[in-house]
C-alpha cells in the first residue's frame, strides 16, 4: 500500500519536549513550591487485615512545626470514596476508614512544615489493632467461608462471569486434538522513576480546590475527583503537570490527592504530598495482573487453530478501583492475529489482602499475549509443526481487513505475514539456527524465541462495562486548541498531561504538515482542567491516534477560516486556496499568496477587511472522539469494536541459558512492528525499547512479592528488580506500515507494544534453550532459582 | 524517607574523633561514606542519637606499602583502592572485588573501612580480607589494638569494634609469590548484593601442587565463611577437576545462607558450589606458577 | 527549634551560605535550599540514581549524603551543564539521539555520562552501558541513551560544541 508523501509526518524531527527536560528546568509535582505549603508523611498499617480499635494522634499533634493531623475518621466526614471503575460495591477511601485491607494501607497522614518533621509525627502516632484473618490465597480468598475484606460482598470473589462467542464447545469436540496448559503470571509494578503526588490548595471561602498533581484524566473524571474531595466540580481546577513516567499507574490519583486536599482543608495551607519509593511500592495503584490461567487451544492435526478457551483467576488485592477492565482489555485480541472462529473466556476477580492492581502497560492484553503464544509453541511441538510455519498457516491474511473478531472487536488493518518475514530476515534465522547447533554442541545453551502477537491501541471505554449487564460510558474523546496569532505564530494548547510520550511533538508535527510550516516554530502550552476541553489523556496506546485526530480536526477549522480570509482578499474561491511553505495561496497563482503573519494580523486587527459575518480572530478548538468505537449488542454477544486500531509485532530474542545458576543472557532482540503511518520515529523506537526493556523486567526481574502472612518482601528497590542498561541489550527494531482506515494518517498507536511481546517472546526463547532437557515454560518472571528448579524437575 | 534526629559532630583529627567516641559510646555512629549508613537512616532502621562525621579525617585516606603488603588507610574511598597501582600490583584480587561494590558513584563515597566495619554479609570486602587474612587496627582513646580478619566479623553488621572504637588501618600481607587469586560473584543485575561471592587465592609448590589455598565466601552466612575444609581438601593436591568439584562441594557444604526474594538457601547452596568451583578455576589459571 | 548548622556549598559556581539541620539530605538542600529542581528524588536509598550530582568533580548520589558532610564542597548540577540559551554538547547529542523520553533520570544520566566523557573519551558500548547502568531509566530500554553518549563522544573527538 503506497503511503503519501509527507513532510513531517514520518519525520526524525528533535521533540519539543526535549531542552526543558534536558536542563533539568521542567515542573514535575514535587517541584511545585507555594507559599506556606506544607509537607506530608503518611503513617501506614503494619498489619495487612485488621480493625482499627484506636488512633491518638495527640502526641504528633503537639509536636513543633505539624499543623495537620488527619486518620479515617477524618476521611469519612471530609471525603467520599475514592472514584472505582467498578460497579460492585467496594468502597475505599483515601485513608482506611474502621478497618485495613492490606499492608501498607493509609491510616493518618501529617502535615508539617517540612517531609522530616512529618515523619517525626508519624512515629509519634498510636494506633490500636484487632488482627483479622489474613487472606492471600486467591482459591481460599474465593471460598465462601473464608473472612471477608468487604462487608458488603458476599464474599470475596467479587465478579465472576464467562462470556462465549461462536460455537465453542462445537470447534472443540470438532478437534483433532487440545493443547493445554496452566500458566501463572505474577504480579508486577509500574515503578515509574517519579512518585504520585500531589499539592493542594483549598479556599474556603471560594471553595475552590486547586490541585497540581501527576494524574491523568483531568478532563475525564474530574468530576469524580471533585466528588472525592467534596468540592463542587466546577470549583475544581487540576493542572497537568510534566509527569516522571507512568506506564497506567497515575491514571487517577485519588488516594494522593484525596491526602493532600483534606491536610489543605484541615491546616489552611497549601499542603505537598509526594509519595516516597515505599509508599510507591506497597500502597500505590500501580500493581499489575496477578493471574492463574487454565488454558485450551483447539486444534486440528494440520496445526489449524480453531477456537481458544481462557480460564483465569485474577488476584486484585484489597480493592477493585479499575473493575475486572483489564480483561474487557485482554478480551480485544484473545484469538491473536489468527483466524480462530470462536473464544470463551471466564474470570474470577477475587479480593485479598494486598495493595490492589491498577494498571500496568498492557493492562491485561500482555498476559493474554503470553497465553497464547505459550499455546501456540506448545501446538507446534506436539503436532510436530514448525513454529514460524504454524503461525503463518493460521494468520489473517492481509487481504481480509477490517476483519471482525469472534467477540465482536475489529481489526483495522494488518499485515501479519510481512511482520513476521521482516523480523525473520532481520535475525537471519536460519543462520541463528545453526549457530544454535554449534552452541549446543560445545554445551551451551542457546535460545532462540518467537512470538507473533497482537498490540491494541485506543482503547474503547466499553471495556470498563461489557461485562457487566447495564450500560455505561461511551466516550473517550481528546482536545487541543490552536489558534493563529497576529503574528502568524501557532499555538497549540493541549489538556493532558505529558507521560514522557511525545505529544507536544506529535501535534506540532501535525500542525507542520497540515499548514507546511516547520514544527519547531510551534509553541505548546498546557492548560488547567477549568479552562478545558474533554479528553482522557494518555493510556492504552491511544495519544498519537486522538492528538493527530484532534489537533489535524483543529487545523482543519482553522485553515477552513483561513481559506475564506485568503479568498476574500483574492477574489477567488476557499476551495482554491491551499497552504505551503509558511503561505496561503490561490493553487497555481504564487503571486497571490499571503503568509501567515499577514492573516493572522488581517484576522485580528482588520475587521473590516474580512468577508461580513466572520469573527475576528483566528482560534479553532477541536475534540476528537474515539474514531471506530460501537456499542456491544444487548445479549453481549457481540461486544462492538472496542479496540479496532490495531497494532501487531513480531520478536525474535536470542537468549543463552546457564541451567546450573539460572542465569539469562540476550545474545540478540529482534523486534519488528507495525503501528501503523509512524509520526516520529526515533520517539516510537523509544517506546519500543523501553517497552521491551520493561517486558524484559516482567520476565526475568520484576515480581511484587506478598509472603504468606501478607507482608510486602519487595519494597525498596533493592528487591523490586528493575533492569539497568547492562540487562538488557541493543535492540534491533524494524518497522512495516500498514496505515489504519480509521485515523488521521492512518497512525495507530505503539507505546505499549514492547511490553505486551516481550514476555511471550522472552518465554519462547528460554524454553527453547532448554529444550534439551525437556523444559516448559509457564510462569513469569523466570527467576534464576525458577530456572535451575524447572531445569531440575525436568531431568527427573 | 527521612533520617531522624541526631546530633551531629564532624571531628577534624582522630584524637578529636575517639575522644569523641569514648565521650557517646554506643549513642555514636561513624559516618564515613554514607553508602549503608544513610539508607538505614532514611529508612528509619537506625536511630543514632550522635552522628559522628569523619569525611574530614584525611589523614586516614591512604594506601602504602607495609611489610611488602598493602596499608589501607580506613577513609580511602573505594574508588581510590580500586584504582591503586600498589593494589594491583600487590592485592589485585582486592581491585577485582571493589569492581562488584555498587556502581562508581557509591565506590566515589564509600570507604574501604566503613564497608568493614557495617559487615554487611553480602559485602564482598569482609570475604576478601578473611581470605587474605588481612589485620584490622582498630583505635580508641584508650589505645590501639589489631584484629585478624577472621575474628572481626562476628555476625550480621556486627564486628568486634567495641564502643568507643574505630576502624583506622587495614593490614594485607602480600601473598606469596606463585600465587593466583580471583574473586567471583552473582547477583540479580550488575551492582547489586552478591547471592554469592567467592574470594580464592591459591599458591603452588612449583611442582603442580597447591601449596596453601584460601577460601572464603560472602552471601551465604552471617559473616564471610572461610571454607577451611574446602582449603585442606586441595592443599597438597593437583588442581584436577575432580579436586576443584570436592573442594567446591565442601565450600558449600560450609554455608547457612539466608532466605529471601532472590533466592532459597538451597540455591544459594547450589551457586556457592558453582562459583566457588569457578573462584578456585580462576585463582589456579593466574597462578602461573605451576 | 531545631539546632543547625553553618555550611557553605559552592553550587555551579555560586557560593551559598546556608544553615542546615544536620540530617538534612544534600538532595533536598539543593532542591529546596537552593532552589535547583533539576536535581530529582527518585528513591531515597541509592539505587536509582535519579538525584546524581558531582561532588567535587566526582558523581555522588546526593540522598546518600548530609548536607552538612558536603560542607566547603564544589557541586554540579544539571543546571551547571548548560548557559542560557545554549545546551551543553553532551545535552544536544540527548536531544538529537532522543535519549530521553519522561525526563525524570535524565539530569543524573547527564551527570554521569558526563563523567564517563571525561574519563574515557571514546567508550565502547559496554563501557557506556557499565557506566550507566548506575542509574536506572524506566521509559527508554536505555538504547537511546547509549546511542546519545557514543553522538557526544564522536562529536567531541572533532567538532566545535553542537548547539
Amino acid at each position: 500500500m503506497a503511503t503519501a508523501e509527507r513532510r513531517w509526518i514520518g519525520k526524525d524531527i528533535p521533540r519539543l519536549e526535549d531542552p526543558k527536560l534536558l536542563a533539568g528546568r521542567a515542573t514535575y509535582t514535587d517541584d511545585v513550591k507555594l507559599p506556606g505549603m506544607l509537607h506530608t508523611a503518611v503513617l501506614r498499617s503494619p498489619h495487612p487485615h485488621a480493625r482499627i480499635a484506636r488512633i491518638d494522634t495527640s502526641r504528633a499533634r503537639a509536636l513543633p512545626g505539624v499543623f495537620a493531623v488527619v486518620t479515617g475518621e477524618d476521611a469519612k466526614e471530609m471525603t467520599n470514596p475514592l472514584p472505582a471503575f467498578c460497579a460492585e460495591p467496594v468502597v475505599q477511601y483515601c485513608l482506611a476508614v474502621e478497618k485495613v485491607r492490606f499492608a501498607g494501607e493509609a491510616v493518618a497522614a501529617v502535615a508539617a512544615v517540612d517531609r522530616y518533621t512529618a515523619e517525626d509525627a508519624v512515629a509519634l502516632i498510636d494506633v490500636e489493632y484487632e488482627l483479622l484473618p489474613v487472606v492471600t490465597d486467591p482459591f481460599e480468598a474465593m471460598k465462601p467461608s473464608t473472612a471477608k475484606l468487604h462487608d458488603p460482598l458476599p464474599s470475596n470473589l467479587a465478579f465472576e462471569k464467562t462470556l462465549s462467542f461462536g460455537d465453542v464447545a462445537d470447534d472443540f469436540a470438532a478437534a483433532d486434538r487440545v493443547i493445554r496448559r496452566k500458566l501463572r503470571w505474577h504480579r508486577a509494578s509500574a515503578q515509574p522513576l517519579e512518585t504520585a503526588g500531589a499539592v493542594c490548595r483549598y479556599d474556603p471561602i471560594s471553595q475552590k480546590m486547586d490541585v497540581w498533581s501527576n494524574t491523568n484524566m483531568i478532563n475525564y473524571v474530574g468530576w469524580l475527583i471533585a466528588n472525592t474531595l467534596k468540592v463542587p466540580a466546577g470549583r475544581l481546577n487540576i493542572y497537568p503537570m510534566y509527569v516522571g513516567g507512568s506506564f497506567g499507574s497515575k491514571h487517577v490519583l485519588g488516594k494522593v490527592i484525596g491526602i493532600a486536599g483534606m491536610l489543605a482543608k484541615r491546616s489552611g495551607r497549601p499542603v505537598k504530598f509526594m509519595e516516597d519509593r515505599v509508599d510507591n511500592l506497597i500502597a500505590s495503584e500501580n500493581l499489575a495482573c496477578d493471574r492463574f490461567y487454565d488454558v485450551e487451544l483447539a486444534v486440528t492435526k494440520d496445526g489449524v487453530f480453531k477456537s481458544i478457551r481462557v480460564k483465569v483467576v485474577d488476584d486484585y488485592g484489597a480493592y477493585f478501583q479499575f473493575g475486572h477492565g483489564t480483561h474487557g482489555n485482554a478480551l480485544a485480541q484473545v484469538t491473536g492475529p489468527y483466524r480462530m472462529g470462536s473464544f470463551e473466556y471466564t474470570v474470577q476477580c477475587v479480593l485479598t489482602n494486598k495493595c490492589q492492581q491498577g494498571v500496568f502497560r498492557g493492562a491485561g492484553s500482555d498476559a493474554g499475549n503470553f497465553c497464547l503464544e505459550r499455546l501456540v509453541d506448545a501446538a507446534a511441538q506436539e503436532l510436530g509443526i514448525d513454529r514460524v510455519e504454524i503461525r503463518r498457516r493460521n494468520f489473517i491474511a492481509p487481504d481480509r481487513f477490517p476483519f471482525k473478531t469472534p467477540c465482536g472487536n475489529v481489526y483495522d488493518s494488518g499485515n501479519y505475514p510481512a511482520v513476521l518475514d521482516r523480523a525473520l530476515e532481520m535475525s537471519g534465522f536460519a543462520e541463528l539456527k545453526r549457530m544454535q547447533a554449534e552452541a549446543r554442541a560445545q554445551g551451551r545453551y542457546v535460545g532462540i524465541g518467537l512470538a507473533t502477537a497482537q498490540q491494541r491501541s485506543v482503547y474503547g471505554p466499553t471495556e470498563f462495562w461489557f461485562w457487566y449487564d447495564s450500560p455505561g460510558l461511551t466516550a473517550a474523546p481528546e482536545s487541543v486548541g490552536l489558534s493563529l496569532g497576529p503574528t502568524g505564530e501557532f499555538v497549540v494548547t493541549m489538556f493532558s498531561p505529558f507521560w514522557g510520550n511525545s505529544p507536544e511533538t506529535v501535534v506540532a508535527q501535525t500542525i507542520g504538515e497540515e499548514f507546511g510550516i516547520d514544527p519547531a516554530q510551534v509553541t505548546v502550552t498546557y492548560e488547567d482542567s477549568q479552562h478545558a476541553l474533554p479528553g482522557a489523556g494518555p493510556g492504552g496506546s491511544r495519544m498519537t491516534v486522538m492528538l493527530t485526530g484532534a489537533a489535524a480536526g483543529a487545523s482543519r477549522k482553522l485553515k477552513d477560516k483561513l481559506s475564506k480570509i485568503a479568498a476574500h482578499q483574492f477574489e477567488a474561491a476557499p476551495e482554491d486556496i491551499v497552504f505551503a511553505d509558511g503561505r496561503a495561496m490561490v493553487r497555481g497563482l504564487p503571486d497571490k499568496s499571503m503568509s501567515y503573519g499577514d492573516l493572522g494580523l488581517k484576522a485580528y486587527w482588520f475587521k473590516l477587511d474580512l468577508p461580513a459575518g466572520m469573527e475576528s480572530g483566528l482560534e479553532a478548538r477541536h475534540t476528537y472522539d474515539h474514531p471506530y468505537l460501537t456499542k456491544p449488542s444487548a445479549d453481549r454477544k457481540d461486544l462492538g469494536a472496542f479496540y479496532p486500531i490495531m497494532a501487531h509485532g513480531a520478536h525474535i530474542p536470542v537468549v543463552e541459558v546457564e541451567p546450573e545458576t539460572g542465569r539469562v543472557r540476550f545474545l540478540r532482540y529482534v523486534a519488528v512492528h507495525d503501528v501503523g503511518t509512524i509520526v516520529n520515529p526515533k520517539s516510537l523506537r523509544g517506546q519500543i525499547t523501553g517497552g521491551i526493556t520493561q517486558g524484559i523486567g516482567m520476565a526475568l526481574y520484576e515480581q511484587s512479592v506478598y509472603d504468606a502472612d501478607g507482608q510486602p518482601l519487595t519494597a525498596s528497590f533493592m528487591d523490586y528488580l528493575l533492569p539497568t542498561a547492562q540487562e538488557v541489550p541493543r535492540f534491533e527494531v524494524g518497522h512495516v506500515e500498514t496505515p489504519s482506515p480509521f485515523t488521521e494518517y492512518g497512525v495507530k498507536g505503539g507505546g505499549e507494544g514492547g511490553r505486551m511481546i516481550a514476555p511471550a517472546a522472552i518465554a519462547s526463547a528460554i524454553e527453547d534453550a532448554l529444550a534439551p532437557f525437556g523444559v516448559r515454560v509457564d510462569e513469569v518472571p523466570l527467576t534464576p532459582e525458577r530456572i535451575v528448579k524447572l531445569v531440575e524437575a525436568a531431568g527427573r | 524517607m527521612k533520617p531522624p534526629r541526631f546530633d551531629y559532630l564532624a571531628p577534624r583529627t582522630l584524637d578529636e574523633t575517639l575522644a569523641h567516641l569514648h565521650d557517646h559510646g554506643d549513642q555514636a555512629k561513624i559516618l564515613a561514606g554514607g553508602q549503608s549508613l544513610i539508607p538505614m537512616l532514611n529508612f528509619r532502621l537506625a536511630h543514632p542519637g550522635v552522628v559522628v562525621d569523619v569525611n574530614r579525617l584525611t589523614e586516614l585516606a591512604y594506601v602504602r606499602q607495609h611489610d611488602g603488603g598493602v596499608a589501607v588507610g580506613a577513609l580511602t574511598r573505594q574508588h581510590a583502592v580500586e584504582r591503586s597501582e600498589l593494589i594491583r600490583a600487590r592485592v589485585p584480587v582486592v581491585a577485582e572485588a571493589c569492581r562488584f561494590i555498587g556502581h562508581a558513584p557509591i565506590r566515589h563515597r564509600g570507604t574501604f573501612g566503613g564497608n568493614l566495619a557495617h559487615a554487611d554479609p553480602a559485602s564482598e570486602l569482609p570475604a576478601v580480607m578473611v581470605a587474605l587474612e588481612a589485620e584490622m587496627a582498630v583505635a580508641s582513646r584508650a589505645g590501639s589494638r589489631a584484629v585478624p580478619a577472621g575474628q572481626f566479623f562476628t555476625g550480621p553488621l556486627t564486628t568486634a569494634l567495641r564502643p568507643g572504637e574505630m576502624l583506622t588501618e587495614i593490614r594485607i600481607p602480600a601473598p606469596p609469590s606463585r600465587t593466583g587469586g580471583a574473586f567471583v560473584e552473582m547477583a540479580r543485575r550488575a551492582g547489586d548484593f552478591a547471592l554469592v561471592g567467592v574470594a580464592a587465592l591459591i599458591t603452588f609448590d612449583g611442582a603442580g601442587k597447591c601449596e596453601r589455598v584460601r577460601i572464603a565466601l560472602c552471601g551465604v552466612g552471617p559473616t564471610p565463611i572461610r571454607a577451611r575444609a574446602a582449603e585442606d581438601a586441595l592443599t597438597g593436591q593437583a588442581p584436577t577437576a575432580t579436586a576443584l568439584a570436592a573442594a567446591a562441594d565442601r565450600a558449600a557444604a560450609a554455608t547457612s545462607p539466608p532466605s529471601d526474594v532472590h533466592g532459597s538457601a538451597e540455591f544459594r547452596k547450589k551457586l556457592a558450589r558453582h562459583f566457588a568451583r569457578q573462584a578456585i578455576a580462576a585463582a589456579v589459571e593466574r597462578s602461573g606458577g605451576r | 527549634m531545631p539546632t543547625t548548622i553553618a555550611i557553605g556549598l559552592n553550587v555551579n559556581g555560586i557560593r551559598h551560605e546556608l544553615n542546615v539541620e544536620p540530617r538534612w539530605l544534600l538532595v533536598d538542600v539543593i532542591r529546596e535550599q537552593i532552589g535547583l529542581t533539576g536535581t530529582h528524588i527518585g528513591c531515597e536509598h541509592g539505587v536509582c540514581g535519579t538525584c546524581t550530582v558531582l561532588v567535587n568533580g566526582e558523581t555522588a548520589r546526593s540522598c546518600l549524603m548530609l548536607a552538612a558532610s558536603a560542607d566547603g564542597a564544589e557541586i554540579t548540577t544539571v543546571e551547571g551543564l548548560s548557559s542560557g540559551e545554549r545546551l551543553h554538547p553532551l545535552q544536544a547529542a540527548f536531544r538529537e539521539a532522543q535519549g530521553l523520553q519522561c525526563g525524570f533520570c535524565t539530569p543524573g544520566m547527564l551527570m554521569v555520562a558526563h563523567e564517563l566523557l571525561r574519563e574515557n573519551p571514546s567508550p565502547s558500548e559496554a563501557e557506556i552501558r557499565e557506566s550507566i547502568s548506575a542509574n536506572l531509566c524506566r521509559c527508554t530500554g536505555y538504547q537511546g541513551i547509549v546511542d546519545a553518549v557514543q553522538l557526544a563522544a564522536s562529536s567531541q573527538a572533532g567538532a566545535p560544541a553542537a548547539r
